[in-house]
């Protein structure tokens, strides 16, 4: 015991304990609010595509990082959420605080749908039951799209045009998201879901309804993800069903790998790396004069690049970055002691 | 993750500081990725000519910059790459040469910072038709809706008995709206649309799509979409034993493709010049792509080529020092001479940004010259409100 | 009689890919998403010998299906054999992965032209007549090929020593191994089964219709076959096959080609939530918990 202890309700909640642990965080909030102002606007459209990108992380992560169902219906799921948007707005020249939780209501129904046969089985069901989700939403957007004459897509007025607003809502968004979820974590919920994860048959024995839990890990995520894909319509001012590809929904799978399972920090670490991965892919080429050789095939070495990163992920480190980062600290705060 | 951070650092100042005594033009294309092989080789063409006209002294005695910057037809990265081209690179004109879900985040871009945008290989969006759009301009070959109404023309001209049209497209937007437009223009001239079949793209088989096609019993059939669709409809629809004639839209590949088919009922119809008309400005073509070792078959080059001459002209008339303002109001009023590579000159106005007069020829395989041969000459459509 | 062709070739199509998950998941419960990009790689192989060994076709392809069955091999000696015993969850998403890379390779070693491995063979894809119908050579050879593998793995697999192997080690992994069945040699086995009918399945739908990137797209769209079939049962997923491709021919034919890409997973889901463990595939696995 290190000598913190809690002493009421309150404390016990709290996500934060020590002075130190909210100095630290006090000064990360405010260098995060800084970056807009200090960074050109390359870093900051990165900025607001990690923000972006790791609300729909985090989303999977607490399907499949703790609740532990395989879901192959991310981008479904997106573009669930961006084709609502862009439907009520051009249909009914619907306001953002209309969309954003009708989103969220779609999201869910779909969930509802599509984890309802999945959900009563062990095995990968949920895999395969998301898959024909992805396929199905696609070819109904697609549908909308040829029907309604917007074959090069739909485009959508944003409330928010500049950058930096940008980067605060969607920062606001994502702390939100992430708070949410740490919080659905400590609840009964997420500790169901952990109980099922580790062993179904032990979970059921407790007296935890395992099908009530997966079905609300699958419906909490799919709503959750699409609000991001509504987020994703504004942002973007555009949808169109090519941008909803099949390889989103891996990049969305690999940001909780390498970030690490069952970690809303590894989410978040996760999404950081996977966008900034193909950019620092081109700069390293630039950077060794092997740029103008190689431009033709800087697609396929990104490709096979991010595809050999989840395997060294999966097979050496399936802690992912947050296991590297708990040892990095772990050796710090030992310090000088040696980390066994 | 600093080495990174320094290697970019050092990376990014470096290139803007070269910006100051050329024309600076940026492009986000396809250039790899699944649909690279649609526009990696109009990109590529174009910067080779650039290039090589700089290798003559450049553009009223200035090099041009051209600066490529792969999106992988993704729209996140069109965005980014838009931003540090206008930002970091500063560049005059604006190019897109990806898919069209990167439209919307680089016209954003383009309008925030005032650029022309100019798109060289994707199909052409409604916005460049008159009345324009002030900052969008397209020099691509296909036109939607322009396509169709020349090419139901050459069928009704060319075909002997009463026309039983069939239709076919891949279940993409764009392909659809087409042919749909096409399906409603067909009755407007005399023909009859007996059947319309729309393919997804990954079908295991066009057997089925093409068995219904046959069972309309066609005799002609217009197919407007990917190569990938159009190709395999027809291959599936002869080895049903289907007679009639097939006429479809000329991608950069379709020279090759008339040459490995081998149908002379397999019309293509395009507004590029083929390497058939064996023009001068063909050899001009071969030699650049030769000296600039381009890894793409010339016959793709065409498009590029176009974007290149188009640029040319546009710089041109651009007077030092250039800024996007002097660059937009020489798009604004351009005329370039293409030498032959298509039916007749491409021309801007202040209110059409796509071209004033559009030429149509079309083409099929001769099986007894063994090579391919011109099915009609030049016939151009005036592109109006 | 056209629509009954047609059914039964695109039923050899998803039949001949399905076998390949049906293999892999009987022995190891893995769900192999890399079997799309397997597929490519047979594909790219055939075009690969079919260059180098030009003017002997058979010769080509006789080594471009060796090699895709020592790929399957080398696939699962390098990455899945680290994978057995790991969650099942890590095990498919190692093969998510791996068909990333396998794709980035592909590009990088072909580019992304379309190819045309028949035409390097120097064979051209005639059309025959059966009866009132028309049958294109390739399709012809597509169907009989499916018939010579699923006889070939029934046989194997009930009579030959190493098929028994198999079905003991997919049937209770622990017990086969105390009484002595190498898991590894067996999963690297299944494994190279199924890559080389994938590669074989890669390879004929590349000399149909060229070799491109859609080639992945199909390997995803034959899962709804399996799945309807029983994921273990290779007799279910002929059977599935069959009812998949039916769907969507007669589908295309008397209501809307649109339907056609849908369909498939819309039988899927109604199977799910009718008989989730597919017409032939076994219970035990899938009860409730």
């Amino acid at each position: 015991m290190s000598g913190y202890y809690r002493t009421n309700y309150l404390e016990d909640v709290a996500l934060l304990d020590t002075r130190a642990q909210k100095a630290w965080f006090a000064l990360f909030i405010v260098l995060l609010l800084a970056v807009p102002f200090a960074v050109g606007p390359l870093w900051l459209d990165l900025a607001n595509q990690i923000l972006l990108g790791s609300i729909g992380a985090v989303a999977l992560m607490l399907l499949t990082g703790f609740a532990g169902q395989i879901s192959l219906g991310h981008a479904g799921l997106l573009a669930a959420g961006a084709f609502t948007t862009g439907i009520l707005f051009k249909e009914l020249a619907a306001p953002f605080w209309v969309t954003l939780p009708a989103s969220a209501a779609v999201g869910a129904a779909l969930g509802l749908v599509f984890g309802l046969p999945s959900l009563r089985l062990r095995g990968l069901y949920l895999a395969v039951s998301t898959l024909a989700l992805h396929f199905i939403v696609i070819h109904a957007g697609a549908e909308y799209e040829t029907k309604r004459g917007y074959s090069t897509g739909i485009l959508v007025d944003s409330p928010l045009t500049d950058a930096r607003h940008w980067y605060f809502a969607l920062l606001a968004a994502s702390t939100l998201t992430i708070l949410f979820s740490l919080n659905l974590l400590r609840s009964r919920t997420g500790r169901a879901w952990r109980a099922i994860h580790g062993r179904e048959a032990v979970a059921e024995a407790l007296g935890i309804s395992v099908q009530r839990a997966k079905l609300s890990a699958f419906v909490i995520s799919s709503a959750l993800t699409a609000v991001a894909g509504c987020l994703f319509a504004y942002f973007r001012g555009f949808v169109s069903v090519e941008a909803f590809s099949l390889y989103l929904t891996i990049q969305y799978v690999a940001m909780i790998i390498v970030g690490g399972m069952g970690s809303i920090l590894g989410a978040v670490l996760g999404t950081i790396f996977v966008v900034l991965f193909p950019h620092a892919i081109d700069a390293l080429m630039a950077a060794s004069g092997l740029g103008e050789r190689l431009s033709s095939v800087v697609f396929a070495v990104n490709y096979a690049a991010f595809g050999l990163v989840m395997i060294f992920f999966l097979v050496l480190e399936p802690q992912g970055l947050v296991g590297i980062w708990r040892r990095v600290r772990d050796w710090f705060l030992l310090w000088p002691f040696k980390q066994r | 993750m600093k080495k990174l951070v320094s290697i970019l650092a050092l990376a990014l100042p470096l290139a803007a500081a070269q910006a100051q005594d050329a024309y600076v033009i940026g492009v986000s294309g396809a250039m790899t990725g699944p649909v690279a092989s649609n526009y990696a080789p109009v990109v590529e063409a174009m910067k080779a000519y650039l290039e090589h006209l700089n290798g003559r002294g450049g553009i009223n005695g200035r090099p041009v910059r051209v600066i490529v910057l792969d999106d992988q037809a993704q729209p996140s990265r069109a965005a980014t790459n838009a931003k540090q081209l206008l930002a970091q690179d500063k560049v005059l004109i604006l190019l897109n040469a990806s898919l069209s879900s990167t439209y919307a985040p680089m016209v954003a871009e383009s309008k925030r910072a005032n650029v022309p945008l100019y798109f060289a290989g994707a199909v052409c969006p409604k916005e460049t038709y008159p009345p324009a759009d002030p900052l969008q301009f397209c020099s691509t070959a296909f036109g939607a809706n322009l396509d169709s109404q020349a090419a139901l023309a050459f069928i009704r001209k060319n075909s002997k008995a009463d026309v039983k049209l069939g239709l076919a497209a891949m279940a993409i937007p764009i392909a659809r709206a087409e042919i749909d437009y096409a399906e409603g223009l067909s009755k407007t001239m005399g023909m009859t649309p007996v059947e319309k079949q729309i393919s997804p793209p990954p079908a295991p088989d066009y057997t089925p799509f093409a068995t219904k096609l046959n069972d309309a019993k066609p005799n002609w059939v217009w197919s407007w979409s990917p190569w990938v669709a159009q190709v395999r409809t027809f291959e599936a629809m002869r080895r049903l034993g289907w007679q009639g004639s097939y006429l479809t839209w000329a991608h950069l590949n379709a020279e090759e493709e008339l040459a490995r088919i081998k149908d002379p009922s397999f019309y293509v119809i395009g507004t590029n010049a083929m390497l058939e008309d064996n023009l001068p400005v063909h050899a001009q073509v071969r030699a650049v792509a030769a000296k600039a070792n381009l890894p793409h078959p010339v016959s793709y080059l065409t498009e590029g080529f176009v974007a290149g001459m188009v640029l040319e002209q546009v710089l041109k008339n651009t007077p030092w020092p250039p800024t996007p303002q002097k660059a937009l109001a020489a798009m604004n009023q351009v005329k370039v001479d293409l030498k032959g590579l298509r039916g007749g000159p491409l021309e801007w106005t202040k209110d059409n940004h796509f071209r004033t007069r559009q030429y149509y020829r079309v083409w099929h395989w001769d099986p007894k010259a063994s090579r391919v041969a011109r099915a009609q000459d030049w016939q151009a459509i005036d592109v109006k409100r | 009689m056209q629509l009954a062709t047609n059914i039964l070739v695109l039923a050899s199509i998803y039949a001949l890919i399905c076998c390949g998950y049906v293999l892999i998941y009987r022995v190891s419960r893995v769900l192999s998403l890399a079997h799309g990009e397997l597929m490519m790689l047979g594909a790219y192989g055939l075009y690969a010998t079919a260059s180098l060994f030009s003017g002997h076709p058979l010769v080509a392809i006789g080594t471009s299906l060796a090699l895709a069955a020592a790929v399957g091999v080398a696939v699962y000696l390098a990455l899945m054999w680290r994978m057995t015993g790991e969650s099942v969850l890590a095990a498919v998403l190692a093969t998510i992965a791996l068909g990333i890379l396998l794709r980035g390779a592909m590009i990088l070693v072909f580019g992304t032209q379309t190819q045309h491995p028949l035409r390097e063979l120097g064979w051209q894809n005639a059309s025959l007549a059966i009866g009132a119908a028309r049958i294109s050579a390739v399709g012809l050879v597509l169907v009989l090929s499916t018939a010579l593998v699923y006889g070939g793995l029934f046989a194997f697999l009930r009579l030959s020593r190493w098929g028994i192997r198999m079905r003991a080690a997919g049937q209770h992994p622990l017990l086969a191994a105390q009484r002595g069945i190498g898991l590894h040699g067996i999963y690297a086995l299944a494994w190279g089964l199924a890559t080389l009918t994938g590669g074989l399945a890669g390879m004929l739908i590349a000399s149909d219709a060229g070799l491109e990137s859609t080639l992945v797209v199909i390997g995803l769209k034959a899962f709804p076959a399996a799945l309807v079939g029983g994921l273990d049962s290779l007799v279910g997923a002929l059977l599935g096959s069959l009812i998949i491709a039916s769907a969507e021919v007669l589908l295309i034919h008397y209501v809307d080609p649109l339907l056609s890409e849908v369909v498939p997973f819309v039988v899927l889901l109604v199977m799910l939530i009718v008989r989730p463990w597919g017409l032939l595939g076994s219970r035990e696995e899938l009860d409730r918990v």
